[in-house]
């Protein structure tokens, strides 16, 4: 039997798909509700360090957010995954559904990187934009919502996107706590055939395609907002 | 309308570069102030104190009858004289006269965080009594920057409804009517969908002066308005704000333009080193300036 042939009776007769179909599906859950949450603690995180330090409390959750980006972005992915996982949930006494494991721990993973990219992006609008509002009279919050965030946000559409695409590729690491990925359904039809390279040069072409789907969406956010000031 | 009483300001992690040295003045209502000076004396700083851009070190600023610093100690005698530091002195040397000591203790920057109970309870009557929020008293003022600061993500018209609306001053229907009509003024109502990207300089300070005063301020302060625009466009700006100064406006103008100050002011003010080193109306400055800085600075500039 020639290696196609195996893969495609173990893909297709033996009905090794409905793993696959998991894999993406949990894959796909993983990359987008990780951003998701990842946008909401970056930004939450960008908020502590760019906040005027006018008080020690202000003072003090920036000094929060620094230890805690520094801790996620300094500690490899998988290491944070597997001491999440084994030690400190159950530490903890919390049992989860181990894809919504999966996705937390990605959202805390990806909002320290989030929070650097979203620091920039507010520190790349002019500082003038930011007096002009304060000068009518609106609220530091006022200012940052109506003017200085949507400014901030299409600057960093594309480095969000590079972020995102960052995320789905490393969603590769979840079959250490045993979540049914992409690589773990592919890797298991290699498993009970012994004939990999049909197995891994399809989670390759997967992933591939994800990826430039992703991208083509980037392009496309990106246009629809350039749109919007005509430059 | 607006008085700056003495201020100072210091920049710098330590406050070692000291900008303004207790610079004072009285804008009155109606009238049109310009400021001149050499470059780096502190008339942007001065200015953006007025509105509390930029926070003073020491000294207080007023709007009306609203205090929009925290109060300075040092500008109230009966503040000073319930101090700690005035008990002490006094108790020292009770021959000495009240002014004296005073003036010393104003000198020499005698006061510090821990002057007592009856001081602390001074300082905290005027804050009551006369203090207003800051985002309340900016919307009574319009200001009107060099480098015109239109919000780049909003269109002409959004940035002109954006802070009456967002503020409850206006309803939306009401500030696009008010809008309109400055537009249509100004001849650029057809640009009303347009983003500021799209504008030529003068366009985009006339908008920007437009923004100002949809507020309906009572003051508009412009820093260098003319400074960042091809020559060619100056004129344009310049007209609109000669109009109005013309309808009694109330403005404060930061500018290198000496003819508009001429033909314009009320009264010139002149900055150099972080204080008003000499006013008057613009013949006395521009005819018979007496500070030796005064007139060198015109011999260089006219
Ligand atoms: N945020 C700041 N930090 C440190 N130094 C500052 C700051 N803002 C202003 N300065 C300094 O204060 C001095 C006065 O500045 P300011 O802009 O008020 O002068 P100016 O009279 O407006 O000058 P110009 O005509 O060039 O605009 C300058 O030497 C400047 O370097
Ligand atoms: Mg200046």
């Amino acid at each position: 039997m020639t290696a196609w042939n195996t893969f495609y009776r173990q893909f297709i007769e033996l009905e090794a798909y409905k793993n696959f179909l998991i894999g993406l599906k949990n894959t796909a859950i993983i990359a987008v509700f990780g951003l998701l949450i990842g946008l909401v603690v970056g930004c939450l995180l960008a908020t502590c360090q760019i906040l005027p330090k006018t008080n020690r409390f202000i003072k003090f959750l920036s000094r929060v957010a620094d230890v805690y980006i520094a801790v996620f972005r300094g500690t490899p992915m998988v290491v944070q995954l597997l001491l999440i996982h084994f030690v400190i949930f159950p530490a903890a006494g919390i049992n989860i559904d181990s894809v919504i494991e999966a996705v937390l721990i990605f959202g805390l993973n990806s909002g320290a990187y989030v929070s650097e990219i979203m620091r920039g992006g507010i520190l790349s609008v002019d500082i003038g934009q930011t007096e002009a509002g304060r000068a009518l009279g609106l609220t530091y919050g006022q200012t940052m919502m109506k003017i200085v965030l949507p400014q901030a946000v299409k600057n960093v559409v594309p480095t969000l996107g590079n972020e995102f695409i960052a995320l789905l590729k490393e969603t590769s690491v979840v079959s250490f706590i045993a979540v049914t990925d992409l690589t773990k359904a592919f890797k298991s039809i290699g498993d009970s055939t012994f004939e990999y390279i049909f197995p891994y040069l399809m989670l390759a072409a997967t992933y591939l395609i994800l990826v430039l789907l992703v991208t083509g969406l980037i392009k496309l956010i990106e246009r629809r907002m350039r749109a919007s000031d005509k430059r | 309308m607006i008085s700056v009483k003495n201020i100072y300001k210091n920049f710098g992690p330590k406050g070692e570069i000291k900008v303004l040295k207790g610079a004072s003045c009285e804008i009155q209502k109606g009238e049109q102030v310009v400021i001149i000076g050499p470059s780096g004396g502190g008339k942007s700083t001065f200015l953006r104190c007025m509105n509390l851009l930029e926070e003073p070190t020491y000294g207080e600023v007023w709007l009306e009858d609203s205090l929009l610093t925290p109060p300075d100690p040092y500008l109230h005698f009966d503040v000073i004289e319930a101090s700690r530091t005035f008990g002490k002195m006094q108790a020292e040397h009770p021959e000495r006269a009240k002014e004296d000591i005073i003036r010393e203790i104003k000198e020499k920057d005698l006061l510090t965080s821990r002057e007592g109970k009856a001081y602390k309870t001074l300082l905290r009557d005027i804050e009551s009594q006369y203090r207003e929020d800051i985002n309340k008293a900016r919307s009574r003022m319009g200001m009107v920057f060099q480098h015109f600061n239109l919000f780049n993500n909003l269109t002409v018209i959004q940035n002109l409804i954006l802070a009456p609306v967002e503020l409850k001053l206006l309803s939306k229907e009401e500030a696009e009517a008010r809008a309109m009509s400055l537009l249509e003024r100004i001849g650029l109502a057809d640009k009303r969908d347009e983003y500021p990207s799209k504008l030529s300089g003068g366009q985009k300070q006339r908008v920007a002066i437009v923004r100002a005063l949809v507020m309906n301020p009572e003051v508009i302060l412009f820093d260098e308005p003319t400074s960042a625009l091809d020559p060619e466009m100056v004129g344009e700006v310049l007209d609109l704000m000669k109009d109005l100064a013309k309808e009694g406006m109330t403005m404060v103008v930061v500018t290198h333009e000496m003819g508009f100050a001429r033909e314009v002011a009320d009264r010139v003010l002149f900055m150099a080193d972080g204080v008003i080193a000499e006013e008057g109306t613009p013949k006395d400055i521009f005819e018979n300036p007496q500070n030796p800085r005064l007139q060198q600075f015109l011999q260089k500039v006219l």
